[in-house]
């Protein structure tokens, strides 16, 4: 028994060829692979950076094609089949440890394109709801996605890896944030347009800022943005009555001397008695004087600053990630063991069934020679398998936790030798039902 | 039973330092949030000590030095409790814990209060006197330890190689906000505390002024808020300013209540 994995991401695979890939509802494509001999329980995850199949299998290299096709076939559905080699190009595998040891990196977003972003947990959480209202993530994988949950919440709790922002633009939301209280109803201006100052915008923007003016030289060039952030379009003649009403400013407008003056800022600051002003400079040459800063409510940023920040964070989550390894390593062992150890379940269960068999056989000889009431019998019953439970419980118990070591199986081998019991392959789990002890 | 109460409500203060602090280092919102609840279980035990207090003895309950620093350790806390439904400064509970704790410490340390023969024929003067005051310190010293955060969250945003964010401490509009707030009611209620200690001094000897070291420094102390707080809501400061200036006052003040009383 086998647990296999075959997925692509946002680093093996094109975004064209992933949109075409994925799924809004995985049950119809779980169903189906249940549905096939040679894959016992299923999970598909599908987001927009990644599509992967978990699947517990006992025929490993049939499931293998057994997936390929359902990548091929069931996932790229009407938009046309993908070329094999194509999509093979595109594809990573895992089987049996690197398999469960990617679902709990995948959960922890160790392996996600923002590494510690919280959306992937969730993510994750909604496709193993999906499997198991379908009925295709049964036991195992429903004890590896648990344990994925547990492992991506020790990863949260005990390190920092999704603290600290590393692009710029999280960097300027995250300074905001330590400026003003609620960025909900504060105002931004853009002053200039450039692709960092939309993306600091846009992060802005994601945590509550609420109304934006942008200023341009030319009115009409700010107009298509304008429509963009559902912002007012202004001329620069207007930029002190802006500033005076703006709580962040970013800028990155083309000219060779600073557009931020002190003395211009001053003036829009004088009647806002203590409110701060966070001013994000991303031009080259710099448009804010560098002497703003001397002014005591105005914070200024250049892309220097905003860098270094996104440098040390980065550095620092490089150790955090380092840490959330070690984690994941610990959790992995967890589960390792806890799937090795199924290989008992058979051997434990034929040494019950074997037991239990010459007890009640001999149980039913001994009480056909006896005149016993009803109650004297039962009593003799429950005398007998409480026996049978205590002389087992010694061996069963070192059974299971040998099982969980590799040299283990000399152990199960032994019992089934000493035991009598009948099937010389029961060290291997297939074809039998791993949770069914009793 | 009302030093057991203490007791007990200074234990829970300093377990909700300790968690307080370990949420700052280590970032945990979690953290923070439980020492906020642990800081509101302890000043509910702790409130209970007052009309325990007020039972034992026929002078006011607090107007021993000892007694009067746990009541306003209890208001502060009450305060700082209130204002978390207005303003997002949960951070803060690292500092109003410590303080929250020293203050019922020192109580517990030090009951029981002052004979009564100092009050006799005062009427309730001494009552509202050292109520209002110690709820005005109470509030003002927490404008103090939110100007002190400030500062430091403002040096560390200004020098830019520091920036980021070590620790979840609050943001500095909440913090200028809570300074604020607090300046205003602590400094209303530090001028009823004020008139009515005048009117107990009147009460007790004939006269509203007797030149005492506490109530000439008191006097003093009330004059730098007054202008404190004109200058403040008069618009003609920033936030760094007003910080700095909580910060200086509030040391005064503590220097004119405290320090004067434990001097002479």
């Amino acid at each position: 028994m086998k647990i296999l994995l075959l997925g692509m991401n946002h680093r093996t695979a094109p975004l064209a060829l992933r949109e075409r890939l994925a799924v809004e509802d995985p049950a119809p494509v779980l169903r189906k692979l249940i549905g096939s001999e040679e894959i016992d329980e299923a999970v598909l995850l599908s987001t927009c950076n990644r599509i992967e199949l978990v699947v517990l299998t006992r025929n490993p290299d049939a499931a293998r094609l057994r997936l390929r096709s359902c990548f091929r076939f069931d996932l790229a559905g009407d938009d046309g089949f993908p070329a094999a080699a194509d999509l093979e190009s595109h594809l990573y595998e895992h089987a049996g440890p690197d398999a469960w040891r990617h679902v709990l990196r995948v959960a922890s977003s160790l392996d996600s394109m923002v590494v510690g972003e919280p959306q992937i947990l969730g993510q994750t959480k909604d496709a193993y709801r999906a499997a198991v209202e379908c009925g295709a993530c049964g036991p195992i994988l429903g004890r590896l996605f648990q344990l994925a949950f547990a492992t991506a919440k020790r990863v949260r709790s005990e390190t920092q890896v999704a603290a600290r922002p590393v692009s710029v633009a999280r960097v300027a939301v995250d300074l905001a944030e330590q400026i003003f209280e609620d960025l909900a109803g504060k105002k931004a201006l853009l002053v200039g347009a450039g692709e960092m100052t939309e993306a600091a915008l846009a992060a802005l923007r994601e945590r509550g800022l609420s109304s934006v003016a942008i200023t341009n030289r030319t009115p009409e060039r700010a107009a298509p943005l304008a429509v963009r952030f559902g912002a007012t379009a202004h001329g620069l003649a207007e930029l002190p009555r802006l500033l005076a009403d703006a709580d962040v400013v970013l800028t990155s407008i083309a000219g060779d001397v600073p557009l931020l003056t002190p003395g211009l800022v001053s003036a829009a600051l004088s009647g806002r008695k203590s409110r701060p002003l966070f001013v994000i400079d991303i031009g080259v040459p710099r448009n804010a004087d560098p002497a703003l800063d001397q002014l005591d409510d105005v914070y200024l940023y250049d892309l220097d600053d905003l860098a270094a920040i996104a440098d040390r964070n980065a550095a620092q989550r490089s150790r955090d990630v380092a840490k959330a390894e070690a984690i994941i390593e610990e959790q992995q062992q967890r589960f390792d063991g806890w799937f090795v150890a199924l290989r008992a379940v058979p051997t434990i269960r034929h040494l019950r069934e074997r037991i239990e068999s010459l007890r009640a056989d001999e149980v039913e000889r001994a009480l056909g020679k006896l005149p016993l009431s009803e109650d004297q019998r039962a009593a003799v019953e429950a005398l007998t398998r409480s026996l049978v439970n205590k002389i087992l419980h010694a061996p069963v118990s070192r059974l299971r936790r040998e099982a969980e070591r590799e040299e283990g199986i000399v152990y199960l081998e032994t019992a089934r030798v000493l035991f009598d019991l009948d099937e010389p392959a029961a060290a291997d789990p297939d074809g039998a039902d791993p949770t069914d002890e009793s | 039973m009302a030093v057991a109460l203490l007791q007990w409500a200074a234990a829970i203060y300093l377990i909700a330092c300790l968690v307080a602090a370990s949420g700052l280092v280590l970032r945990s919102r979690r953290l923070g949030r439980g020492a906020v609840w642990l800081l509101a279980a302890g000043a509910l035990l702790h409130g209970f000590s007052f009309p325990l207090l007020h039972a034992q003895g026929e002078a006011p309950p607090l107007t021993s030095l000892a007694a009067a620093s746990s009541f306003m350790a209890w208001v502060g806390t009450l305060c700082f409790l209130a204002l978390l439904l207005r303003v997002r400064v949960a951070g803060l509970v690292v500092l109003v814990a410590p303080a929250a704790f020293l203050g019922v410490f020192l109580a517990a340390l030090r009951l029981p209060t002052v004979g009564p023969a100092t009050f006799a024929g005062s009427g309730s003067w001494p009552h509202a006197h050292v109520l209002l005051a110690s709820a005005g310190l109470a509030l003002l010293g927490l404008s103090g330890l939110a100007s002190l955060v400030y500062l430091i969250e403002h040096a560390r945003l200004k020098a830019k190689s520091k920036a980021g964010r070590p620790f979840a401490l609050p943001s500095l509009e909440a913090l200028d906000r809570v300074n604020a707030t607090a300046l205003a009611a602590g400094f209303a209620l530090l001028t009823l505390g004020v008139v009515t200690g005048m009117f107990w001094v009147q009460a007790a000897s004939g006269r509203l002024f007797v030149g005492s070291p506490h109530e000439t420094w008191s006097l003093v102390a009330w004059a730098v808020y007054a202008v404190l707080t004109a200058v403040r809501f008069g618009g003609r400061q920033g936030a760094r300013q007003a910080a700095t200036g909580a910060l200086i006052a509030f040391g005064f003040l503590f220097f004119a209540v405290i320090g004067v009383e434990l001097l002479t």
